[in-house]
């Protein structure tokens, strides 16, 4: 029974890592190459962290005598991979109802589930669980790391995106869609009208002063009295998403709500121009973020135009069959995207296939597409930390920069290579020769190599 | 307590005192142990107890006491005498169609203490395991669905067996409820469990500020949310179906943490012992089962959930049947398999006599051998977490409910 738990602990340890513990407070990696993605690759260097911080990169660092050093000659280092759009890690994707921007993944997102282990021991520092495609308006995301024991633990930024969609969701066809998607605008723009007019109705009465003006006036003079508290959850967030289209705040006016952005779902070209009219119309084109399907290459010409961040989901290669000759045309989406100069970022593939679920895979196939090499790394990093609106924190190795870094035994697009350890904040988050259930695996296989008759 | 439940208090002293009238004086039991539960945690050996007018009056060594005359005696110097059992967890109101009224999501309004039949054959066959207190709750079919009652396992009306009412909120986190309206995700239940509660406590908030004189306005009166006022001021608690890790997390964090409730977290089981020391830092009352193991496929063996929670610092620690999941009457076996599986036997006696009285607010009434407690104790033959042992007696208010001798064996 001790053994039993002792193992136990042991998995959960490996799975949850030392969150409670206190990090070093200095941490140094020597003798690395690194590749900071924002300059040039360092070929031997040092990174110093502070407080989980990165403090100095470079050739000739001074490692303070009592750091924790890292010595990790012929060790590549990269800045933490990061999934950008994703629904793992809760119970399920979507909800059956269609329109629900009161909702957070914070009451769904499960710090146990082994997707977060298996991010970490892939190099994933940074994970954006979004609501999942099949929605209209699918409410907030969250960005957090793969360790912890709670969400407060494991929170890097609480949710500042609304998860939408102009692809229709299931039983929906595009009009119905798009039919319930400005509908929902229509109710915020309606909610907050009738807001205003019984707050400035109540502002009159508290004055002894009469109502002397139609109900659409009262509106328009109203709008400065709407308190927080009056707002519903719901009707929150899409003001937020609108983003100050109306001053909500004490009497001074000013704004007490921050700012909400978007990823728009599209699953093909057709999709494109709506989900950037929605934006515009709804002022919040500014935030939005394409999250689009294969064929959106299609509507690269609009994208351009747009020049706001997109994400690739799906199949990196699109293919289409001609009806008429049966001939077979494919495309590899990425490049397309990086020939026309759009900030794009790769996700982990859609399939179960094991080599498309590590980015660092994702990535290297673009640069077998064509896409060059920087623009592949960065498409995994610094891409969906900008993206993100945290590319002041993650996404590159610079001075100032959360220490989220990975190190790896070889080049990261190589496909020997492997994650030996990983840092979150300067916490030594992953150690591969630690990973019990990796152990466990690999050494499974060990066993039956053993019995294999002679 | 309110006025209700002070009313019932006297109505059940009324009904007790006329009931002692026509029995006889009172009752002496003879017996080899008693392990009474009490603070002090005392054992005694070789005892007597006398109870007279529904309660324990004295225990001694037989030199000691002295019985006095008119009292029935029971000799049993070979058994052990311990607290009737304790479920916090238990279905068995009436029938099994009163289970779940799934009208909405969530469902504050409703209440088991519509549903009470006294004497009905789940209840007759809990007290033949020495049963003789649960918590009769509501299902676990929606978010939220009404307040339960907590009743003895003897007497013939709902005003007889009713220990108090509303014994709890019935709150089901997630793993059952989301199959309502066609799949709901966390992230719907769980806002919506939170609204719910919120509105409750807007109401019993504008009801505290109209009593306490901070607004001459009064707040509009709402039947479905009345019996809330008594969970925001803690005179009971929420019962929570929670289980999987991140299910019993957001019930620590939305229940206890966050919105201030007692909170009583049943099931607990699968890998949610690894919240333990979360769940050891808070207020929160654990009660594992019916489950007491899980296969872990990644340490690919069987992990005892009781043991899990023990060794990770949690000692509130109960258990239950989910009657008639398990039958009511395999209570003390339940506490023996969680031992099986690596607890230990004194706690896991606790965790289903002590513990959950404490985790409900009725150790002042039940859960211990102690002079002035209701005299609910069950007749052992031994230890009642040794499969083994039979319960031979279980007395109810000072009244012999089950008698082995005597009782066709119906289950």
């Amino acid at each position: 029974m001790t053994r039993m738990l002792t193992l136990g602990v042991a998995l959960l340890a490996a799975a949850l890592p030392a969150v409670g513990q206190v990090a070093p407070e200095r941490v140094a990696l020597t003798g690395v190459r690194i590749l900071p993605i924002s300059g040039p690759a360092i070929d031997k260097g040092t990174i110093l962290i502070e407080r989980g911080r990165i403090a100095a990169v470079g050739e000739d660092v001074e490692v303070p005598f009592d750091a924790r050093v890292f010595e990790l000659d012929g060790r590549t280092v990269m800045p933490g991979l990061i999934d950008v759009h994703t629904w793992r890690g809760m119970d399920q994707p979507n909800e059956t109802r269609p329109v629900t921007p009161q909702l957070d993944v914070y009451d769904a997102i499960d710090p146990s589930q082994l997707f977060f282990e298996d991010s970490l021991r892939l190099g994933v520092t940074a994970i954006h669980v979004m609501p999942g495609d099949n929605t209209v308006v699918g409410g907030l995301g969250r960005v957090v790391r793969p360790i912890g024991r709670t969400l407060g633990e494991m929170t890097i930024a609480p949710g500042s995106f609304l998860k939408l969609a102009v692809a229709p969701k299931g039983g929906f066809d595009r009009m119905m869609q798009m039919s319930t998607l400005r509908e929902a605008f229509a109710k915020l723009s309606d909610e907050l009208g009738k807001l205003a007019e019984a707050r400035y109705e109540e502002d009159r009465k508290e004055k002894d002063e009469p109502v002397d003006v139609v109900p659409d006036e009262a509106r328009k003079r109203g709008v400065k009295l709407i308190r927080v508290e009056d707002l519903t959850d719901e009707t929150r967030n899409l003001l937020r998403l609108t983003g100050g289209a109306v001053t909500v705040g004490d009497e001074t006016g000013e704004p007490l709500l921050d700012p909400l952005g978007a990823f728009v779902h599209c699953a093909r070209a057709m999709d494109v121009a709506p989900a950037i009219q929605i934006a515009r119309d709804n002022g919040f084109f500014d935030r939005l973020v394409l999250v689009l399907g294969p064929e959106c290459f299609k509507a690269i010409p609009e994208l351009k135009k747009a020049a706001r961040p997109v994400v690739l989901v799906g199949d990196l290669t699109h293919r289409e069959t001609d009806p008429l000759t049966g001939k077979v045309r494919e495309t590899f989406v990425p490049r397309k995207y990086a020939d026309a100069g759009l900030m794009f970022s790769l996700l982990p593939g859609p399939s179960s296939s094991l080599p498309e679920r590590m980015l660092t895979y994702q990535a290297a196939r673009c640069v077998r597409g064509g896409v060059g090499r920087d623009v592949a790394l960065r498409a995994i990093t610094s891409h969906p930390a900008e993206t993100l609106g945290l590319g002041d924190q993650l996404g590159s190795i610079e001075v100032g920069r959360a220490a989220h870094l990975v190190v790896f035994t070889g080049d990261p697009l190589d496909f020997n290579s492997v994650v030996e350890r990983v840092f979150i904040d300067g916490i030594p988050a992953y150690d591969r020769a630690r990973d019990v259930r990796l152990q466990r695996l690999l050494s499974f296989q060990e066993t039956n190599a053993e019995e294999t008759p002679e | 307590m309110n006025a209700r439940n002070a009313l019932l208090g006297l109505l059940l002293a009324g009904l007790s005192a006329a009931a002692v009238a026509d029995e006889p004086a009172g009752m002496a039991f003879r017996v080899a142990k008693v392990v009474s539960m009490d603070r002090s945690e005392t054992v005694h050996n070789d005892a007597i107890v006398l109870v007279q007018g529904g309660r324990i009056t004295q225990i001694g060594k037989p030199g000691e006491v002295t019985i006095p005359e008119g009292f029935t005696r029971h000799e049993h110097p070979e058994a052990w005498l311990v607290p009737g059992l304790i479920d916090c967890h238990n279905h068995t109101a009436g029938t099994l169609s009163d289970l779940n009224d799934m009208i909405y999501q969530t469902n504050p309004g409703l209440n088991t203490r519509a549903a009470i039949e006294p004497e009905n054959d789940n209840i007759k066959e809990a007290r033949t395991g020495g049963v003789t207190s649960v918590l009769l709750i509501p299902g676990s079919g929606t978010n939220m669905s009404g307040f339960g009652t907590i009743s003895k396992t003897g007497g013939k009306t709902p005003d007889e067996v009713i220990v108090r009412s509303p014994g709890s909120l019935k709150i089901a986190q997630s793993g059952n409820p989301e199959w309502y309206f066609g799949g709901n995700s966390r992230r719907f239940m769980n806002w919506n469990t939170r609204q719910t509660l919120l509105k409750a406590k807007a109401y019993h908030e504008a009801w505290e500020a109209f009593e306490q004189g901070e607004t001459t306005v009064e707040p509009a009166h709402n039947p479905i949310f009345e019996d809330f006022r008594g969970l925001f001021r803690k005179e009971y608690p929420a019962s929570v179906h929670t289980q999987a890790y991140q299910v019993l997390l957001t019930t620590v964090d939305m229940l206890s943490l966050q919105l201030g409730i007692w909170t009583v977290l049943d099931h607990c089981t699968f890998d949610a012992w690894k919240v333990g020391p979360i769940v050891a830092a808070s207020d929160c009352w654990t009660i594992n089962g019916p489950r007491q193991y899980q296969f872990d496929r990644t340490a690919a063996r069987m992990i005892g959930n009781a043991s899990g929670w023990w060794k990770n610092g949690v000692r509130k620690l109960g258990i239950n049947t989910d009657a008639p999941v398990v039958p009511q009457r395999e209570l003390s076996y339940q506490a023996t398999m969680a031992c099986w599986y690596g607890w230990q036997p004194y706690p896991a006696l606790k965790g289903v006599t002590s513990i959950p009285a404490e985790a409900l607010g009725v150790y002042d009434r039940v859960g211990s051998i102690e002079a002035g407690k209701d005299a609910d104790f069950g007749i052992w033959t031994g230890n009642p977490l040794d499969p083994r042992s039979a319960c031979l007696k279980t007395i109810v208010d000072g009244k012999v409910v089950y008698d082995a001798a005597k009782s066709i064996r119906r289950f």
